[in-house]
């Protein structure tokens, strides 16, 4: 077994923690059960990594095998990586037959003729995901396994979740790969990026409960905003304020679990305005910032700004459609014309 | 005050944690080589007592003490007093050069506040910068509180002061392309933690500060307030979020950024003595 392959695969097994080391190497199936049987694994990673290595050994994995791996680890650490979206386009509107076998040919021949040196492996998954891993190398030098390049396409859509490695050099490659395989004609970027890979999905694909202004399932009186006081001398004296509040919200983020998103971007390019009594800044030209949200889960962070009373309610629109927009990155220019106080997203 | 470049620009681009100090009792400016072996010697017994700052090779810690007569502001203004702690390994080579492990800076920048109606024992060193692994700075600390009989305390920036700091960094005049003038604010008590970067390209911050400025030179609580509600007032109609019940955690500029935990970084040499000047008059309202 090649040297550069071991030691691929022992530090890929030292990633994973302890007590999931068994279970990734059943799912790998490369191992068998009878070999994972002589595994200890009370002891140290360290040992824990050799002695698999020893049994890749005896089974002569070469990089191909190890490959797998990795997407098996990647697969179950996805949210580790920070997930960019592309979205394809095709001119007709025929709903063509997938045939997974003509896509990977088509993809790897597409990569192979433009760069020699790539390893290109496939992994499907039940719901209909595509995983594929991309190590990188150049004509004179081996693929860095350390740093490829993942990519999910879930074939029934023109959706492709993309998670570069720094190279990203290879990028527009890797899109002509993926449209030349798929038989679209166009991709491009959207502007919607996050560590998790499933909202993500659930945003483009419309999986999160949205609100439809029309339908109203619960009646809207009555819906308790907070636990029953049983001191009767506490009374709440904006009840009304807050249920308003908490109704709006409900409009406006729906009832179910919002996507995870990490963070939102404004680019703002609009003009400052202020009352007239203050004698300031009147320029003709945008007053330029940029605007960064920050949260761990952002959409939840922004959900419950107005009943903590640091936002009026409704929220802003320029918030609340980025699930709609499928979008976390903005640029807001003034929009030209008749109403001072409108915004124009593109 | 420019004095030296050389040696003041040891300030610049350093993350600097903020301490106010007590004045230093029987404080002699000639004696400081003697001081700096003492503290030498201080700091060799902590770490055999196993009270070990950095675990490793072995180190021979040096320890300079120096005056630095450039950070000054007025007359009154005690000079700036350089520790600076350097190892060179005891593996390495005789002739290579000392690698510095940790700084500190006591110094006074207009600081007649305090100064003055001092009795002569005392000597008025308000502020202290520290650059450097923690476990050194509390060595050191002790030493100075035992020596000379003072108590260094964090001084933490309250929103209010960083208020202050950005308006007034916003309206310098900097020559080369300067960096945006950023505001952080944080909002830690909800379900989920919220951070908010506010980030005004610097012409157009400087812009409208100098519609709001009445007197050059001359800064007023209520064009802070002014200023502050434009930058709010702008992002509400936008976001509809209101800035003002937030925490303003960070500012940052080309000139300087501070952040509230008492962490400064100094970015300009021009301005090094105005922003030394504003954080000698915090560290004097912490000890008063």
């Amino acid at each position: 077994m090649d040297e550069t392959v071991a030691e691929y695969i022992r530090r890929t097994v030292l990633k994973i923690p302890r007590d999931e080391i068994k279970m990734m190497l059943q799912k790998w199936g490369f191992l068998s059960e009878a070999q994972l049987q002589t595994l200890n694994f009370h002891q140290l990673k360290d040992n824990i990594s050799q002695e698999v290595v020893q049994l890749c050994e005896e089974n002569s994995a070469d990089i191909k095998q190890a490959a797998v791996l990795d997407i098996i680890y990647n697969h179950i650490y996805q949210n580790k990586r920070m997930w960019s979206v592309y979205q394809m386009r095709k001119t007709g509107e025929e709903l063509e037959y997938f045939d997974l076998t003509d896509f990977k040919k088509k993809f790897k021949r597409r990569l192979r003729s433009a760069l020699k040196n790539v390893t290109i492996t496939f992994k499907e998954y039940e719901d209909n995901a595509i995983w594929i891993r991309v190590a990188w190398g150049t004509p004179y030098r081996q693929p860095n396994q350390y740093k490829p390049s993942y990519v999910v396409y879930h074939s029934q859509t023109p959706y492709v979740f993309i998670s570069a490695s720094v190279l990203k050099s290879n990028l527009p490659l890797l899109c002509q790969a993926l449209i030349v395989a798929s038989n679209y004609h166009d991709i491009r970027e959207m502007e919607l990026r996050s560590h998790s890979l499933n909202s993500l999905k659930d945003i483009v694909f419309k999986r999160y409960s949205q609100n439809f202004q029309t339908y109203c399932p619960k009646p809207l009186q009555g819906k308790a905003v907070e636990p029953e006081n049983v001191d009767l001398r506490i009374v709440n004296e904006n009840r009304s304020e807050k249920e308003r509040i908490h109704r709006l919200n409900q409009e406006t983020f729906g009832d179910g679990p919002q996507p995870i998103l990490q963070f939102a971007q404004y680019k703002l390019e609009t003009m400052f305005k202020s009352s007239p009594e203050m004698d300031v800044l009147d320029k003709k030209e945008p007053f330029r910032c940029l605007v960064k949200f920050s949260s761990p889960h952002l959409l939840e962070s922004l959900k419950s700004l107005a009943p903590a009373g640091m936002a009026d309610a409704p929220l802003s629109p320029l918030l609340t459609c980025i699930p709609q927009k499928a979008r976390n990155y903005f640029r807001i220019r003034e929009k030209r014309g008749l109403l001072p106080e409108s915004f124009l997203s593109p | 005050e420019s004095g030296d470049p050389q040696r003041t620009a040891l300030l610049l681009r350093k993350a600097w944690t903020l301490y106010s100090v007590t004045p230093l009792y029987r404080f002699c400016r000639g004696r400081l080589r003697d001081y700096a072996r003492l503290l030498s010697a201080f700091i060799a017994a902590e770490r055999q007592k196993g009270l070990a700052v950095e675990v490793g090779v072995e180190l021979d810690i040096r320890v300079t003490l120096s005056s630095l007569p450039e950070l000054q502001g007025s007359e009154q203004d005690q000079p700036a007093v350089l520790v600076q702690l350097s190892s060179r390994s005891r593996a390495s080579p005789k002739n290579s050069e000392d690698k510095i492990l940790w700084s500190g800076c006591f110094c006074c920048v207009y600081g007649d506040d305090l100064s003055e109606n001092m009795p002569e024992d005392f000597t008025c060193l308000p502020l202290f910068l520290a650059n450097g692994a923690e476990g050194y700075m509390s060595v050191v600390g002790n030493w100075f509180q035992k020596t000379f009989d003072c108590i260094f305390r964090r001084l933490a920036i309250s929103p209010f002061n960083l208020s202050w700091m950005v308006a007034m960094w916003a309206g310098c005049k900097v020559d080369k392309a300067a960096s945006a003038v950023e505001l952080v604010f944080s909002v830690p008590r909800l379900p989920q933690p919220l951070d908010i970067s506010y980030a005004i390209h610097p012409e157009d911050a400087r812009a409208l500060w100098d519609t709001i400025q009445k007197t050059p030179g001359e800064i007023t609580q209520e064009e802070v307030d002014v200023f502050m509600d434009c930058l709010y007032s702008h992002f509400h109609r936008h976001f509809k979020i209101r800035l003002s019940a937030t925490k303003l955690v960070k500012v940052s500029t080309a000139i300087a950024s501070a952040h509230c935990d008492g962490i400064v970084k100094m970015l300009h040499s021009q301005y090094l003595s105005g922003v030394l000047m504003l954080l000698t008059e915090l560290a004097i309202s912490q000890i008063q």
